[in-house]
């Protein structure tokens, strides 16, 4: 569903390698989680995935077609929720979900179901009648991830989507990532946090300086005889 | 003391953005002519309102001279520069005091307000400078020079200069504080900057009204005149604002004199500063904090009402034009700029006329002679056409999405679409500001109905050209990252790139215009050449245009 191939990055005419000789794939039904401490380079690949940015090398596809290519066929295909909701203050909650659900072309039948169930699920149906510019972080977290979802995408790629999310939304969310993915859909996450993924994801690909040091199942990554090795990095990615 | 500089270092370090600079030219290396541009053109062109200011000093200096009040110069001076300070201090400590949003992150730190205020206070005391020493310096040199002055007035004269906007500041900053207390308009932010534009607005109107007033020619004569008959009333001002008149008795009278009034000055402005800090200690957060609570609340939708705001279905280039209608219009700072701006331009030019009867029947009774009327009608467009040009809608556009232009990014919608609903955009407001100028032409020039309608639609269409003009600067150097949505739209170089190709537009326009009429062309022949050549400018540039975006959509990182 998600290829990656050599995919590299850097920042300020090469002085930053953000992402190095990246290659991963993600298989249909899969919860992939993509761990790394901060500054690891998680948020660069994402960027990339989506269309952000421009990789220096390499390419990706999603749901086999090729982003730099077809982006714009390749984004029909994506849910996407960055790590910060910077989103259009002077909308209504309302207003942005119309406006998401237009550009992903939801017809109108499908769209009324999908925003009253993701409302109703996150608890927003009270605050969508509000501008934006009034809602708190999480809320307008929850409003970004509900425009991302509304067109039933295949793949879902989120940027940290726990941080900031209170327990029971978060909670909701892990169910529905699951859910999603027994549809045969996939999901992909970044996390720095080694719990989240452990409990949740399927695989598991640890992300270092820009590099991917490891990737399998939990039980794999942790009885490959290399295990030691992720030591350190496990350690700093376990919360105390 | 310690914290307090280490605040105020920081703070400098943010306002003036120097850390983003330095990381601009040493890492980055971006754009490095981009800030020489700027520096040169406030050189060229501070430097010519300069001279012409000091000119008008010299003008009343001499005039005082010739009644014996060579000191009204620096009563002029001080006064125009307190009121100044004063009306623009009121907005820059709003917006300092309570619109920033660095108060989130300072309030709590272990820091005492008067401490965060006397910071934010230096801030604003640093930019007035930039308007008061200007101001001064040319007045305070003239009297100096000109008077043979002794050392002691350099001295205290430099001293004065350098306090004269405190005075005036903290007056600002006190009715600030007082009205944020009990008044609460944190609310509405929106509502300050439509206040400030109406301001200004007035302000430029009375300048204008005032030039109107001026008799042509010899100015030098009328200076002297209106300095003889109005001695009275420049004291009368300054009776009203003392300061004024202290700060020009401390530098022309000699001795124990001028000293007094010297510490006078000094001593008011201190004992003011000691006062807002106090009050700033009472008052500075609670004002802020209260205003923080308050949350216009919409009223809260039921599951039906969600079931039919969700019913309607647009296509996309619809839906990205109405996103682009709302974020505009729902905010003032962009209507403000990017609207008021086009529509207020002919009427300063028409004011003019409008003002003095006589001036005004001679336009309209020759616009309506038949050997004139295309001559009016082709000056109508003109004024259209240069009204048009200060249009910042477009070349704003890209910019105005700021940090959501992620949004562009990830969504489906092909980078053809989106910048048409961006044109789409642009020339209907451009359309809408054509025919608001184009009415109180055709009451005032009795234009034929049919000749309007062909320049509206001749107008439109190269309004069309300088809006994708507009975006094609845009897209080339879009300014995304800004906190303030003013930013976006005042404090971008794209606006005045766009408008010097605009120009280039008219003048090519006016000039092919003028040619044709000189040589006597039929009108609807003139018509004609106008619209080919637009169009033939139109049709490259709106592929250059779609090409662009293409290019640009993928590659502008965000
Ligand atoms: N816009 C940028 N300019 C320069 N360097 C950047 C930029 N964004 C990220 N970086 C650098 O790239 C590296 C990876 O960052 P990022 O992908 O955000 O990490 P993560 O999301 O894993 O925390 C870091 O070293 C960071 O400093
Ligand atoms: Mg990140």
């Amino acid at each position: 569903m998600i290829k990656i191939t050599n995919l590299s990055k850097s920042y300020n005419k090469g002085l930053v390698k953000a992402v190095d000789d990246l290659t991963l794939h993600v298989k249909p039904g899969e919860i992939f989680g993509f761990l790394g401490p901060n500054g690891a380079g998680k948020t660069t690949t994402i960027k990339m995935m989506v269309g952000l940015l421009t990789p220096d090398q390499g390419s990706i596809s999603i749901a086999g077609i090729d982003i730099l290519k077809n982006p714009v066929e390749a984004k029909q295909n994506i849910g996407y929720v960055p790590d910060n909701p910077d989103v259009y203050e002077r909308l209504t909650g309302m207003e942005y979900l119309n406006f998401m659900a237009d550009v992903y072309k939801v017809p109108a039948k499908e769209r009324k179901e999908r925003i009253s169930n993701l409302l109703d699920m996150f608890n927003l149906t009270h605050a969508v009648g509000d501008l934006i510019k009034s809602y708190s972080h999480g809320m307008k977290q929850k409003i970004v991830l509900t425009g991302a979802l509304l067109h039933n995408p295949a793949v879902w790629i989120l940027d940290e989507p726990m941080v900031g999310l209170d327990p029971k939304s978060s909670h909701l969310l892990k169910e529905f990532m699951r859910k999603h993915c027994d549809q045969g859909n996939t999901v992909f996450f970044s996390t720095h946090v080694l719990e989240v993924a452990e409990r949740l994801c399927d695989r598991i690909g640890i992300i270092n300086n820009g590099k991917l040091i490891a990737m399998g199942t939990m039980d794999e990554l942790r009885h490959r005889d290399q295990a030691h090795s992720l030591e350190n990095i496990f350690l700093e990615l376990t919360e105390i | 003391m310690k914290t307090f500089m280490s605040l105020l270092k920081i703070t400098l370090n943010v306002h003036f953005g120097i850390s983003a600079l330095k990381y601009r030219f040493t890492k980055e290396k971006k754009r490095l002519w981009e800030p020489i541009l700027i520096i040169l053109s406030i050189i060229i062109g501070g430097g010519a309102i300069l001279t012409l200011y000091s000119l008008l000093l010299l003008g009343v200096f001499m005039g005082g001279q010739t009644i014996g009040h060579p000191e009204i110069v620096l009563t002029f001076a001080f006064m125009a520069t307190q009121l100044l300070v004063l009306i623009f201090g009121i907005f820059y400590i709003m917006s300092a005091f309570y619109f920033s949003n660095d108060l989130n992150i300072l309030i709590p730190l272990p820091l005492k307000p008067a401490e965060v205020l006397g910071v934010k206070f230096i801030i604003i005391l640093i930019s007035e400078y930039l308007v008061a020493l200007p101001m001064l310096l040319p007045a305070f040199i003239i009297y100096g020079i000109g008077t043979w002055a002794d050392i002691f007035y350099w001295l205290k004269g430099l001293i004065l200069v350098l306090m004269s906007p405190v005075f005036p500041l903290v007056i600002a900053a006190i009715f600030a504080i007082l009205l944020m207390r009990f008044v609460n308009i944190r609310k509405s932010k929106d509502l300050m900057v439509v206040v400030g534009s109406l301001l200004g607005l007035f302000a430029g109107l009375g300048i204008n009204i005032l030039t109107q007033s001026l008799p042509q020619g010899n100015e030098e004569e009328f200076i002297k005149n209106l300095i003889m008959s109005n001695t009275g009333l420049i004291e009368a001002i300054g009776n009203r604002f003392p300061p004024s008149i202290w700060a020009t008795l401390a530098l022309s009278s000699s001795g124990w004199q001028g000293l007094g009034y010297f510490l006078l000055f000094v001593g008011f402005s201190i004992v003011l500063l000691a006062i807002l800090l106090w009050l700033g200690n009472a008052f500075f957060y609670k004002g802020y904090l209260s205003g923080e609570e308050i949350r216009g609340k919409a009223k809260a939708l039921s599951a039906e009402d969600v079931e039919k705001g969700a019913s309607k279905a647009s296509s996309p280039v619809i839906a990205l034009f109405k996103r682009e209608w709302k974020l505009f219009m729902r905010t003032p700072i962009y209507v403000m700029n990017g609207l008021a701006g086009m529509i207020m331009v002919p009427f300063f030019i028409i004011l003019p006329f409008a003002t003095k009867s006589e001036d005004m029947e001679v336009v309209t009774s020759l616009a309506k002679d038949p050997k004139y009327a295309l001559i009016a009608l082709f000056v109508s467009l003109g004024l259209m056409l240069f009204a048009s040009s200060m249009n910042l809608i477009s070349c704003t556009s890209i910019s105005r999405e700021g940090r959501t232009f992620w949004i562009s990014k990830i969504i489906p919608a092909s980078p053809r679409d989106q910048i048409l609903a961006k044109l789409l955009h642009s020339s209907c407001l451009s359309l809408v500001a054509l025919i608001i100028i184009a009415l109180p032409l055709y009451f005032l020039l009795g234009i034929l109905l049919y000749r309007l309608i062909i320049i509206v639609f001749i107008g439109f269409l190269v309004n069309v050209l300088i809006n994708i003009v507009g975006l094609i600067v845009d897209l080339l150097r879009p300014k995304l990252e800004w906190n303030d949505p003013q930013e976006a739209i005042k404090q971008n170089l794209n606006a005045f790139l766009a408008m010097i190709i605009s120009l280039i537009i008219m003048l090519i326009i006016g000039g092919v215009s003028i040619l044709l009429l000189i040589k006597g062309v039929s009108e609807f022949f003139i018509y004609g050449i106008l619209t080919l050549i637009v169009i033939v400018l139109l049709v490259p540039s709106y592929y250059g245009l779609l090409a662009l975006a293409n290019k640009k959509y993928n590659s502008l990182e965000i």
